[in-house]
């Protein structure tokens, strides 16, 4: 486990897949940066620098939820993500089954 | 579907003469209102109004749609005055093929028309057919009476359903092509007005009291980001009547930005509410596009 001195240095898009990976047991995650494709839009205060996301999470923990369910579980899961500059994410939640694998 | 279930279905739309975008908490979109007249109806009635006589006499000199000769709209402002009037009334208008598209109310029938024929596609906006209100009956006081131009556009509207089976696409719920879209709302008139209620109150009763809103960064006209134009975008293009509240106007809409993400325990935007409840943001609104279901969730 990462002393919390590391966390600190590690990127939030790591941060983000820690704290995924560990509650969801995703099969599949991908985290993508796309905050260069922002820069400059409104409310983007300063540089636009690791403020917006695409997930994208295969989990069979999202079974029997509704996407608003989904959405909600991986917004409190990057809460602090969510506080401290992170602006927006782009989310893909589904099951093993809807990928059909 | 009766023609009278239809009627109740339609969004009934005032051609105003000018359009002057108030800005508005709320308003009632079920029942033909002028509620963006630029010289608003005096509400008090005079008496001679009320005399059942009256009304009977300027219902009757209205004439039926089929009974009106078609008027060409001319391309040239010159040409439109003379064969149009400036008068008060309901008219219909047609396209190139002859279909009706859109029947309206209006206290200037010639100013609506030419208002259509700037911002209308030319071949939906090929002639009119009027049907202006005798006025000559009236008194010096009285101008047609509201109830009297909604009861014959509610007559054009059924004719035509009876003679065709559905109301005319222009005067369908969600359809902007011929009034424009409905202005953004704004939650208090500005910051130099302290609330009276709490925020929240005041984000509660605006999604109970519209069908559909979307909080979008940004004007409906000129979203600033791009998640919320793709959301305008789709919800236009399924014909979704919805309203927009700008989260990043600071003057009329201060600390909405902060007080929703509370509000709907969601911390993104924008945010598309339907029947008072969240539906999500952008990739849900996506995903439910896609699966062709958006049209089912937002208008049940």
């Amino acid at each position: 486990m990462a002393s919390r001195a590391a966390n600190v240095v590690l990127s939030r898009a790591n941060r983000m897949r820690q704290t995924l990976q560990s509650a969801l047991e995703a099969s599949v995650l991908e985290i993508e940066d796309v905050s260069y494709q922002h820069a400059g839009h409104a409310g983007v205060k300063g540089d636009a620098n690791e403020t917006h996301f695409n997930v994208k999470i295969v989990s069979s923990k999202f079974e029997g939820q509704n996407l608003v369910k989904r959405h909600r579980v991986v917004y409190d899961l990057l809460a602090d993500e969510l506080k401290s500059g992170l602006h927006a994410l782009s989310i893909v939640a589904k099951t093993p089954k809807e990928i059909g694998s | 579907m009766a023609a009278s279930a239809q009627i109740s279905r339609l969004h009934p739309i005032i051609s105003p003469p000018l359009a002057s975008r108030k800005p508005l908490i709320s308003f009632s979109r079920f029942s033909p209102s002028f509620r963006c007249l630029s010289s608003p109806l005096s509400l008090s009635r005079p008496k001679t109004l009320t005399k059942p006589s009256y009304r009977n006499r300027v219902r009757a000199s209205i004439r039926k749609l089929s009974e009106s000769e078609s008027i060409p709209i001319a391309k040239v402002p010159e040409d439109l005055d003379a064969s149009i009037p400036a008068a008060a009334g309901v008219y219909g208008v047609f396209d190139a093929n002859g279909e009706l598209q859109f029947v309206g109310i209006s206290r200037n029938i010639a100013s609506s028309v030419d208002k259509h024929r700037k911002t209308v596609p030319a071949d939906l906006c090929f002639s009119v057919k009027v049907g202006p209100a005798d006025t000559a009956t009236a008194t010096a006081t009285a101008t047609a009476d509201r109830t009297v131009l909604q009861s014959a556009w509610k007559s054009w509207v059924e004719e035509h359903i009876s003679a065709t089976g559905k109301p005319p696409s222009g005067n369908l719920q969600g359809n902007y092509t011929w009034t424009g879209a409905p202005p953004d709302l704004r939650l208090t008139p500005g910051r130099h007005v302290s609330l009276t209620v709490p925020l929240e109150d005041l984000i509660d009763r605006l999604v109970k009291e519209h069908k559909v809103v979307a909080f979008i960064k940004g004007s409906r006209r000129a979203p600033q980001c791009g998640f919320s134009q793709k959301v305008v975008g789709l919800l236009e293009s399924h014909g979704v009547d919805f309203v927009c509240v700008d989260v990043l106007d600071e003057e009329h809409n201060f600390g909405l930005r902060e007080k929703l993400k509370s509000y709907s325990n969601w911390p993104t935007f924008p945010q598309v509410f339907a029947g008072g409840e969240l539906v999500g943001g952008c990739d849900i609104i996506s995903d439910l596009a896609e699966k062709g279901e958006l049209k089912a969730i937002l208008q049940k």
